[in-house]
């Protein structure tokens, strides 16, 4: 066992901060903390050709799509250090999910089409697997997809599909055949979101923004070419999208970052005439939530390293999901709790990117940090809800 | 970064699982608990010559000069048996503590003996005002004569008191603000001991010094190094109890999965009743927590930051305390009323949980001593990879 840091990786650590320095500003270091959902667009797709110049963008992928071969903790310094710099939230959708569904079972054809642009942040992807009755029970979804010809007519409704409205392409789960195991007639899908026919509608969410769709797909055409690998093999990719996420689910990079925020909100927020920061209570809860961000950081780690255990992986994968989700839920929590009654104001998107106009009332730390609160009650429910995560454990773990 | 066993510790791992498994059993392990020495002197012997009271102790004093990564993996499977013995007080605390001494005679003398089984040492340092180990406020004290010193005080709360043969004992120094920690004796004139039993089985002392002479070679060492070496020693020992909690949570999930697959009720086992296994993934996801945070206090051992150690120790505590206390409760929990029996493991892992709480600072001692320096804002929280 070796559970530290080599001089590399410290080389590499300062490389990715010098970089950053030099590259990110004031405004879009402020923009991207204040916590709005969707975080702004043009910042994210400005970030995303950025990194793709360096060869940073799609760290993780193999070297021939574009990667870097990085190790695990180089990786984990990148995301870790990016997010404590106020960079910009890359996209998920397609560096993290489909790109490599693509790169691993779609046709050269897709991988020169769509690889690139992914890479490049020129393509956002939209994900439609949920339905009005299809949501932790996926196995379950309508939308069809029929044969007519060298297309397929695509009909059906999706549900909770992130930030629809930017995307121009979209990775859609339907089914191409009624098969008596409701996975096995599933199939995936590119679909081209300005088809005739594809209707994004956002959904107005408890955060005050749209940061998600209903996506309506009548009668739209696809080419066939655009299913990807084998009709009714979907259930295998989406396992292999979602096994390739077991770490990221954990969203450790931003629990760092909102233990920073907490503290920084607290040593300027008075109790008594004294900073919050250092009342015992206070401290403790802090605290408490500190050493639980430290051990998933490790359980991350470990699960990043495929490290020794007599449980399956995927067990605790799973673990960093529920931790992962409630953590984030509970950091928000006590970042509200210190905020106190200035939590209650609610800011909209233009006046929480805003310049900070010195309002000693209003301090600058303020904005964002309850819209992100309402937005994280979705993160425990979005990728697997947490009571089907509890599910998956008792089968894996215990054999139940 | 790597997370793989060497050979050697998978050996070592392997054959402390076949120890539980074969020789320690629940059955032996009910059976020692009710010897009045409250440990297997038996059991003690083959410990020594599977070399785990060796394994804490450096090379240069007979020990085979394990790391703290190699004493965690021994521990786990130990916990999953739930020993009794002293591995902790003696082959870890006690002889971190002599480690500590700057006289090397003094070190290989003593040292040698822990390692070949010959001596069980206990840590005589708790008083009646103080709450926990960690607290160096003591009244027991040391006077000066002629060819050493002169001890008197009470010690109180001694875990395995009765079964050692030689006291760590810790006194001012008089005349001086001294803190000193004297070898001595446990058959010494000048020193009672009242014996009782603890919860888990071991058997502590409450120890009486009334005059009792040592030499000047007794004192292993005074001033800063006392307190410096009791807080690395008492870390140590947590770590070790970390792991060893960490085994008996593993040992509960086993016990209590086997028993929801064959318990059956309303016509079905109770395996198949979803709030049942909600229960027992709420335990896996703190059994493994607990894991993680044991790693990061093993990385923070290597680092050369006292206080990034110290707090880093400490955050393990807290997790693996609340953890195995949790684990331990909704054990017996599952099992209904056949957990609360005595002759059922699942109620001595709670008992252990209990201990291992309240041993070297209980949760809450060390979730304050984990968030020393959390208000200085210029000091980063550091986490997994800044140890």
């Amino acid at each position: 066992m070796e559970l530290y840091m080599t001089a590399e990786d410290e080389a590499f650590r300062d490389e990715v901060r010098a970089f950053l320095r030099e590259n990110l500003n004031e405004d879009v270091i402020r923009r991207s903390n204040t916590g709005m959902h969707p975080p702004n667009e043009d910042d994210r797709r400005w970030w995303n050709r950025m990194l793709a110049e360096k060869g940073w963008a799609a760290s993780h992928w193999p070297a021939e799509y574009g990667g870097t071969g990085w190790s695990h903790v180089q990786h984990h310094i990148f995301e870790l250090e990016c997010r404590l710099a106020g960079a910009p939230e890359l996209r998920w959708q397609g560096l993290r999910l489909i790109g490599p569904v693509l790169y691993t079972f779609g046709s050269e054809a897709q991988k020169s089409r769509y690889l690139p642009p992914i890479l490049k942040g020129e393509e956002m992807w939209a994900q439609g697997f949920s339905e009005p009755g299809a949501g932790s029970d996926l196995a379950s979804l309508k939308t069809s997809a029929v044969i007519d010809g060298d297309d397929y007519i695509i009909n059906g409704q999706k549900l909770w599909t992130t930030e629809g409205q930017y995307c121009e392409q979209g990775f859609f789960l339907v089914r191409t055949e009624n098969s008596d195991r409701p996975q096995k007639g599933i199939s995936m899908i590119i679909i081209d979101m300005k088809s005739p026919g594809v209707t994004v509608r956002q959904i107005p969410m408890i955060n005050g923004e749209g940061s998600t769709c209903e996506v309506f797909l009548d009668n739209v055409r696809v080419p066939r070419e655009n299913l990807i690998g084998e009709p009714g093999s979907a259930w295998v990719y989406a396992k292999f999208l979602l096994s390739n996420e077991r770490t990221s689910s954990a969203d450790i990079h931003k629990a760092r970052a909102d233990l920073e925020r907490i503290r920084n909100i607290a040593a300027h927020e008075l109790k008594d005439g004294k900073p919050l920061l250092g009342d015992a209570g206070f401290r403790r809860k802090l605290a408490a939530l500190r050493i639980e961000v430290d051990a998933l950081e490790w359980s991350v780690l470990r699960v990043m390293h495929e490290a020794p255990s007599r449980h399956p992986i995927s067990a605790c994968a799973s673990v960093l999901k529920i931790r992962g989700s409630s953590l984030q839920q509970k950091l928000t929590e006590l970042m509200v709790e210190a905020l106190g009654q200035r939590s209650l104001r609610v800011y909209r998107r233009d006046e929480a990117y805003a310049q900070p106009d010195g309002n000693p009332l209003w301090p600058a730390y303020t904005p964002g940090v309850t819209a992100d609160l309402m937005y994280l009650r979705s993160c425990t429910i979005y990728g697997g809800a947490m009571e089907v995560q509890k599910n998956i454990i008792a089968k894996l773990a215990f054999g139940f | 970064m790597n997370f793989s066993l060497t050979d050697e510790q998978r050996m070592l791992v392997e054959s402390a699982e076949r120890y539980g498994r074969d020789k320690y059993t629940f059955e032996e392990r009910r059976h020692i608990g009710s010897n009045p020495e409250g440990f297997s002197r038996q059991h003690w012997n083959q410990f020594a010559e599977m070399g785990w009271l060796a394994l804490a102790i450096p090379e240069s004093c007979g020990g085979l000069g394990g790391t703290a990564t190699d004493i965690a993996m021994l521990m786990e499977p130990l916990g999953s048996a739930l020993i009794i013995e002293p591995v902790v007080d003696t082959a870890i605390l006690a002889a971190s503590l002599i480690g500590a001494s700057p006289d090397p005679a003094q070190r290989e003398q003593w040292l040698g003996r822990i390692a070949t089984g010959e001596l069980i040492v206990a840590l005589a340092h708790q008083e009646q005002a103080s709450r926990n180990e960690y607290d160096f406020q003591v009244r027991t004290s040391a006077t000066r004569t002629a060819d050493g010193w002169s001890l008197s005080g009470q010690k109180h709360r001694v875990f395995h008191g009765a079964a050692a043969s030689v006291l760590l004992v810790s006194a001012h120094l008089e005349g001086t603000a001294d803190l000193g920690l004297f070898i001595v004796d446990s058959h010494s004139a000048g020193l009672s001991s009242e014996h009782y039993e603890l919860i888990d089985g071991s058997r502590g002392a409450d120890i009486r010094l009334n005059g009792v002479q040592v030499p000047a070679t007794a004192l292993l060492m005074n001033g800063g190094l006392t307190e410096q070496a009791l807080e690395q020693a008492l870390d140590q020992a947590i770590l070790a109890g970390c792991s060893a909690a960490i085994g008996s949570m593993e040992a509960v999930m086993a016990m209590t999965a086997d028993y929801l697959k064959t318990r059956v009720q309303y016509g079905k086992p109770l395996a198949q009743f979803q709030a049942l296994q909600h229960r027992m993934a709420e335990m896996f996801v703190e059994t493994d927590q607990s894991r993680a945070i044991l790693h990061s206090a093993l990385a923070a051992v290597e680092s050369t930051d006292a206080g990034g150690r110290q707090a880093a120790i400490s955050a393990a505590k807290y997790q693996i305390s609340k953890a195995a206390y949790f684990v331990a409760s909704q054990g017996i929990q599952l099992h209904g009323g056949i957990g609360t029996t005595e002759e059922y493991a699942v109620g001595h892992h709670y008992k252990m949980a209990v201990m291992f709480d309240q041993r070297f600072g209980d949760a809450s001692f060390h979730l304050d001593r984990s968030s020393l320096g959390i208000d200085q804002l210029d000091q980063p929280l550091k986490g997994a990879l800044y140890a």
